[in-house]
């Protein structure tokens, strides 16, 4: 029935107008009023240790101190989280990492705050602490069960294996380092109720931690979210515990209390990426094919699980990436240190599984001197066969292949690998190394249950559109994309379509904008609402649009809705449009309101026991071919060129995923080349901020970025034919990585270059110097 | 001696007939004045809690991210020059007579062309960091002359903005198809008559400023400045602020007093003259990579990868010799050049050699009522070499691990002179006078240099910190010998072949 699609046009973001003009409102932006608070925590700087008093008496005497509050002010629950019950909102009486909130504060101005930080004194009595994976290892300190996936018989295998690889490979965390940091205002309200704006990713689960950190029903606290200044996963759980700070100052008071965090708080108190130890065995042949793989992965999750068992599941279910194992083991473990509970971050241990493999095919290709795109090529998911995962999931519609043999043309991999070769023969200062590496990446939760949706959809009498989702929008254009997919089921402009503040009022129980799936999700929601509302007016159009006329009765089948007009096509000279028939529908008491909803069909739920499930809808896969400079004397890295190939689908809105492929590329070459975490040896991160915290900068961005898709049509179980696109990008960066090791090779005269993530300047060269600098002059 | 400030107010006021007790300046066209304690509040503060200004974001408050970036307008020969500023270190009682224009007031009623073509190319996603890159991007276009621009004009032009989201790329895009033409440009927006109306009057007053706790000193002339020192030994001078604000804003540090000395006529100078530069303590990084960098081989890259044009645009070259940092990165450049630094007090003037300035980790050889005025960098000879090293974590807006300056002079093979200095292997920036003396004189060979590259093991002691190991400094302090010896070489092969 439709004419003219509105979906794959590459209409601006929504909120761009008021992103570039300064206008678009974010938590720390609302006007103050009149009698709100301040709010701030005091946290420990003690990795472990064990409370002995803490001392409020001289803070409590500061003008502008209103309130400070400890574990026992809670009247409800202090302990909550994600999938275990292990966080408290404030220290009882252990501390388990340095930054973990002991008091809230509230007071009348900054001032005040700092002044009680500074007389609030906690007395300590040390416990031992542990930091690294490799220590908690030792000490046998982990969350959570292992997880165990097999698949064919690695033992057998490797006893028959032409060649064994062991080793290990290794990946530090990473800071989010969304711009606007944790935010939150609490609003107190009659009658016990509250309502919350918060900087979060998921706005059902501050309002449950609330309502059980405060004791009363959920129903009592209502949470908004109008957008996000970044996320990135941060905000998934870790926004939780800011507003309910503010919340229970505000329900204590009475007044209205606003927490924002500032850069370095945030820093030092919330968790990151999970750095990764991982153990692996892998058995091939001398062409290069894999026969058998063992990996096992240790994660540092810090003090307690939030996501971090989940995310180790992930990193799991991508151990062998986009290639086909036959025989295949993989462990995960959780290990619990005294660092601040480790979290989401886009790839969702997606990076960590997929980093490890694609290490290990680039050490066989040293290994064997083969280069290394062939071997990729020799083990990459078949289309008719060799197509399951280890925990046998069919890759269906898979597209790997085609990505391969199309980049390898475009990026001309095969006769610059060769000028490379010759380049490094000659040069002095400097080596190159190229690399070309696979991402497939599942979609949906990996959790079943929160693979659901709702949204709400309501049309007013002149047309416009008002739509309220689950989703939040942090930059990933959900809300655009939303708004194209109702524009298109009721042929209008998506100007007309109205984006409302995410609110638990509007939509409940939502699942968080995550796992790359807000728009396959909200979306599907929305489009369902759409449907229900457009079979009413479809219906009163039959009746309407024949009305006056005696010759026909009234046929839905003949009712055509295009962009042109609503009409009925045997009487096509009598059109009417959108608005006229929504008005006259509502003159006619049609309700022009509708909720949608949508649960990912097919997915079912894993069995742990048996390592075996269909966890994922669909998978999104990329290509990428990375070319990268390394200074033989400094280290200092410069990528020169980068080429991407995607298969998204068929995307809804062109522009916002090209913005979400480079984003995403560009924050893993954070991740794994600049972007490291240093702490100190009390686990105090000593790299909170940006002076010391190093994300990438316009000027690291590679000379050269091409960004293309290939036409995919067959992605018929998702929204329009689309595919997610918020995470995989973030895994071409590994071609970055990999190319660096790469140009070690090129010196490590056959021998194996150890390099750790991130390939900083100083890690380069540590990897360089081990091996004579031996130069032909 | 001491003087408290009360009783010192009334001298000063007998010594002058007018005395202003607050800041004047234009934000967006409207003239605001900033008394008592609101001129000590960093602009973007004052911005965002005074005047609700809130485009302008905070989110590092240390000049390190850029989503506060604003445009300072300021006054050079009866015209507004406007530069970007990271407004979260810029303090208002550093803004008299100034015009700040923030992301509300760069376009008239409807959107400019930078903000148009941010929008189409897709170039803000969550759209914290936006306002900052349109202020950035739309500085670029509104003081140059270029019909369109490169990618690397743009990515310069932003440095000092992080985004987290879009990757850039979209940014780039953004400005490459930009016309400047069809930029309104901010003498277009604002009347340059009303803003000289306002702002013009050449300024005669001093400005005296005190709260509780407090007190901000801008003299007019040199002289007053000098004796204000005098009197007031314990006043921090105050330069750019972009050491000084960093330290208020994030550590147990505030400025009590302080006497601001960047608006002192007799401190703007560049002079070039037959073997030596002079440079005026007002003189700001970006005015002196303009007006100098030219002068010498290597240093236009170098400064190219010093701080932001946000940090440069108000940051000065002699508040990066003063700050005395081991890492401050225009040190090792000025000691080989063997630059001198004019001080001056009540007393008079005295020059001292940089290579004797640096006593200990932040100690200089100056009395504490002096104020430096100006240094002289020699100009590099005809036949010598100079090569600036900066090693940081991120090539772009870091602090170095480690930086160098070579300084040679080869003839026939044979090195005449060489003149090298260190940051960041030790607390002060340093010469490494037994390198130099031992390839005085030596063969230039591959040989000789890693001869000594294995004696610096001996010279210097680094330290680990947040930027690098100690092993890692010192390996990168014996490869820069190789490296610099490489790099002689590949030039060499270059000319050869040319
Ligand atoms: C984000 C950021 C990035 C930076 N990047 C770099 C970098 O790449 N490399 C680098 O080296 N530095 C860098 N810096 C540090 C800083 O910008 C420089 O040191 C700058 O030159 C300081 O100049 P200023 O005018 O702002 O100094 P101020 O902060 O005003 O003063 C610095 C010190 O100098 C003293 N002082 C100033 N003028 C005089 C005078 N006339 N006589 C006597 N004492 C005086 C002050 O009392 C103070 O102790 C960076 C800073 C920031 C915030
Ligand atoms: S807030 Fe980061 S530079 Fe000002
Ligand atoms: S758009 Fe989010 S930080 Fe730039």
């Amino acid at each position: 029935m439709v004419t003219e699609e509105k979906i794959g046009n590459n209409i601006p973001l929504d909120g761009a107008e008021g992103h570039v003009t300064g206008t678009s409102e974010y938590v720390s932006d609302i006007s103050k009023i009149e009698n709100e608070l301040i709010v701030d925590f005091f946290y420990s700087t003690e990795p472990h240790g064990e409370i002995i008093n803490i001392d409020l008496e001289e803070a409590r005497k500061i003008s502008g101190i209103v309130g400070l509050y400890t574990y026992k002010d809670i009247e409800g629950e202090n302990k909550f989280g994600p999938i275990i019950k292990d966080e408290v909102l404030l220290a009882e009486s252990i501390l388990e990492y340095v930054g973990q909130p002991i008091v809230i504060i509230a007071g009348e101005s900054k001032k005040a705050i700092k002044l009680a930080k500074k007389t609030i004194k906690i007395e300590i009595k040390k416990l031992p602490h542990i930091l690294s994976i490799e220590e908690a290892i030792e000490k046998n300190q982990f969350i959570g069960e292992t997880r165990v996936i097999e698949r064919g018989d690695i033992e057998k295998e490797f006893q028959k294996a032409e060649y064994i690889l062991e080793g290990n490979t290794r990946n530090g965390g990473q800071e989010h380092f969304y711009l606007e940091s944790q935010a939150a205002i609490a609003y107190p309200q009659e009658n016990n109720t509250l309502e919350i704006i918060s900087s979060t990713q998921n706005p059902t689960e501050v309002q449950n931690v609330i309502a059980e950190i405060l004791g009363i029903p959920f129903n009592k606290i209502v949470v908004k979210t109008r957008r996000m200044g970044g996320a990135f996963g941060g905000k998934e759980t870790q926004a939780t515990h800011p507003a309910a700070m503010a919340a229970l100052v505000a329900m204590k008071t009475k007044r209205p209390a606003r927490i924002v965090l500032s850069c370095d708080d945030d820093m030092i108190t919330t968790g990151k990426r999970h750095e990764f130890y991982n153990k692996y065995k892998v058995a091939f042949t001398k062409e290069g094919l894999i026969t058998a793989l063992k990996v096992e992965f240790f994660s540092n999750g810090g003090y307690s699980n939030d996501l971090s068992t989940s995310i180790r599941e992930r990193a799991m279910f991508h151990a062998e990436n986009a290639y086909f194992i036959p025989n295949i083991k993989t462990i995960g473990k959780v290990c619990k240190t005294n660092l601040p509970s480790n979290t989401a971050f886009r790839g969702f241990g997606g990076p960590q599984g997929m980093l490890n493999i694609e290490s290990i095919i680039e050490d066989i290709a040293i290994f064997l001197k083969i280069d290394a795109f062939d071997i990729r090529r020799l083990n990459c998911f078949g289309i008719e066969k060799n197509n399951t995962t280890s925990y046998e999931q069919e890759v269906s519609n898979n597209t790997l292949p085609e990505l391969m043999d199309k980049l390898l043309k475009t990026s001309n991999y095969k006769e610059r690998h060769k000028q490379i070769e010759e380049y490094n023969k000659n040069s002095t200062l400097y080596l190159k190394g190229i690399s070309f590496t696979l991402v497939m990446f599942g979609i949906s939760f990996t959790a079943r249950f929160m693979n659901q949706a709702s949204a709400l959809v309501n049309i007013y009498t002149d047309g416009s559109i008002q739509v309220s989702t689950g989703g939040t929008e942090m930059g990933q254009g959900l809300n655009t994309k939303i708004s194209q997919i109702v524009a298109d089921e009721f042929c209008v402009e998506p100007k007309t379509v109205r984006m409302m503040i995410t609110s638990t009022e509007k939509n409940n129980n939502t699942s968080p904008s995550a796992a790359s799936a807000s728009t396959d999700l909200n979306g599907t929601a929305a489009k369902d609402a759409c449907q229900k509302i457009k079979t009413r007016l479809i219906e009163f159009a039959s009746n309407y649009l024949v009305k006056d006329n005696s010759e026909h009765k009234p046929s839905i089948n003949a009712i055509e809705w295009t962009y042109d007009g609503i009409y009925d096509k045997r009487i096509s000279n009598k059109k009417i449009t959108f608005k006229e028939l929504v008005k006259n529908a509502y003159l006619n008491r049609i309700s022009l309101g509708e909720r949608g909803f949508y649960a990912t069909p097919q997915i079912t739920l894993f069995d742990w026991n048996t390592g075996r499930g269909k966890p994922f809808l669909y998978f999104t896969n990329g290509a990428a071919v990375s070319e990268v400079r390394i200074d033989r004397f400094t280290g200092e890295l410069k990528v020169l060129r980068t080429d991407i190939l995607m298969d998204i689908g068929k995307s809804i809105n062109p522009g916002i995923d090209k913005g979400q492929i480079i984003g995403g590329f560009i924050q893993g070459m954070g991740w794994l080349t600049t972007e490291e975490l240093k702490y100190s040896e009390k686990g105090e991160l000593l790299s909170h901020s940006p002076t010391t915290y190093k994300i990438p900068n316009i000027q690291d961005i590679p000379e050269v970025l091409n960004v293309d898709w290939i036409e995919n049509g067959k992605n018929v179980v998702n929204i329009r034919q689309s595919k997610a696109v918020g995470e995989p990008p973030l895994m071409t960066s590994i071609s970055v990585w990999t190319a660096v090791k790469h140009a070690l090779s090129f010196i490590s005269n056959g021998e194996i270059p150890k390099l750790d993530a991130p390939a900083t300047s100083e890690e380069i060269l540590k990897a360089m110097s081990r091996f004579p600098i031996s130069m032909k002059v | 001696m001491y003087i408290n400030t009360t009783s010192f107010k009334t001298v000063y006021y007998l010594n002058n007939n007018y005395m202003k007790n607050h800041i004047e300046l234009c934000i967006n066209g409207e003239t605001h004045h900033a008394y008592g304690e609101d001129a000590f509040l960093p602009l973007s503060d004052y911005l965002r809690t005074k005047l609700h200004l809130v485009g302008t974001k905070e989110v590092c408050i240390e000049g390190d991210c850029g989503a506060c970036t604003t445009l300072l307008g300021r006054l050079k020969n009866e015209k507004f020059y406007y530069e970007t500023i990271d407004s979260c270190i810029s303090y208002v009682y550093q803004l008299n007579n100034c015009h700040v224009v923030t992301v509300e007031g760069i376009k008239n009623s409807k959107l400019n062309s930078v903000q148009e073509s941010m929008i189409t190319s897709h170039g803000a996603q969550c759209g914290y960091c936006t306002p900052g890159i349109v202020v950035s991007l739309y500085s670029f276009f509104n003081s140059c002359s270029k019909k369109t621009c490169t990618k690397s004009d743009i990515q310069d032009a932003l440095t000092g903005n992080l985004c987290r989201c879009t990757g850039y790329e979209t940014i780039v895009e953004a400005g490459l198809t930009l016309d400047n033409n069809s930029i309104e440009k901010l003498s277009d927006i604002y009347s340059e008559d009303k803003l000289l109306a306002i702002l013009g009057k050449e300024t005669k007053e001093n400005i005296e400023i005190n709260t509780n706790d407090y007190v901000f000193y801008q003299p007019v002339t040199l002289k007053e400045a000098l004796k204000l020192k005098n009197e007031n030994p314990d006043t921090k001078i105050l330069a750019g602020g972009t050491d000084l604000h960093v330290m208020c804003n994030k550590r147990d540090f505030s400025l009590k007093k302080i006497l601001y000395v960047s608006n002192l006529k007799e401190l703007k100078s560049i002079e070039v003259k037959d073997n030596h530069i002079t440079i005026g303590a007002a003189v700001t990084l970006s005015e002196f990579e303009q007006s100098v960098s030219e002068y010498y081989t290597d240093l236009k890259e170098f400064l190219n990868l010093f701080a932001s044009p946000q940090i440069k645009n108000i940051g000065t070259l002699v508040g990066n010799i003063a700050n005395a940092s081991p890492i401050g990165d225009t040190l090792p450049f000025l000691l080989v050049m063997d630059s001198e630094l004019e001080l001056e007090s009540v007393n008079g003037k005295r020059k001292v050699n940089m290579n004797n300035f640096y006593k200990g980790y932040k100690s200089l050889a100056m009395e504490s009522n002096e104020i430096i005025t100006h240094v002289n960098i020699p100009l590099l000879k005809k036949d010598e070499i100079l090569k600036l090293y900066k090693v940081s974590k991120r090539k772009h807006l870091d602090i170095s691990s480690f930086s160098a300056a070579i300084r040679m002079k080869e003839k026939n093979g044979i090195i005449e002179s060489f003149i090298i200095a260190f940051g960041g292997v030790g607390p002060t920036v340093q010469r490494i006078y037994e390198i130099e003396s031992y390839l005085t004189g030596k063969r230039l060979c591959e040989d000789i240099l890693n001869e000594a590259a294995q004696m610096i093991e001996n010279i210097i002691k680094p330290i680990s910190d947040v930027r690098g190991h100690k092993e890692y400094r010192l390996q990168l302090a014996k490869n820069i010998l190789k490296k610099f010896y490489f790099e002689l070489l590949e030039s060499d092969k270059k000319k050869v072949l040319a």
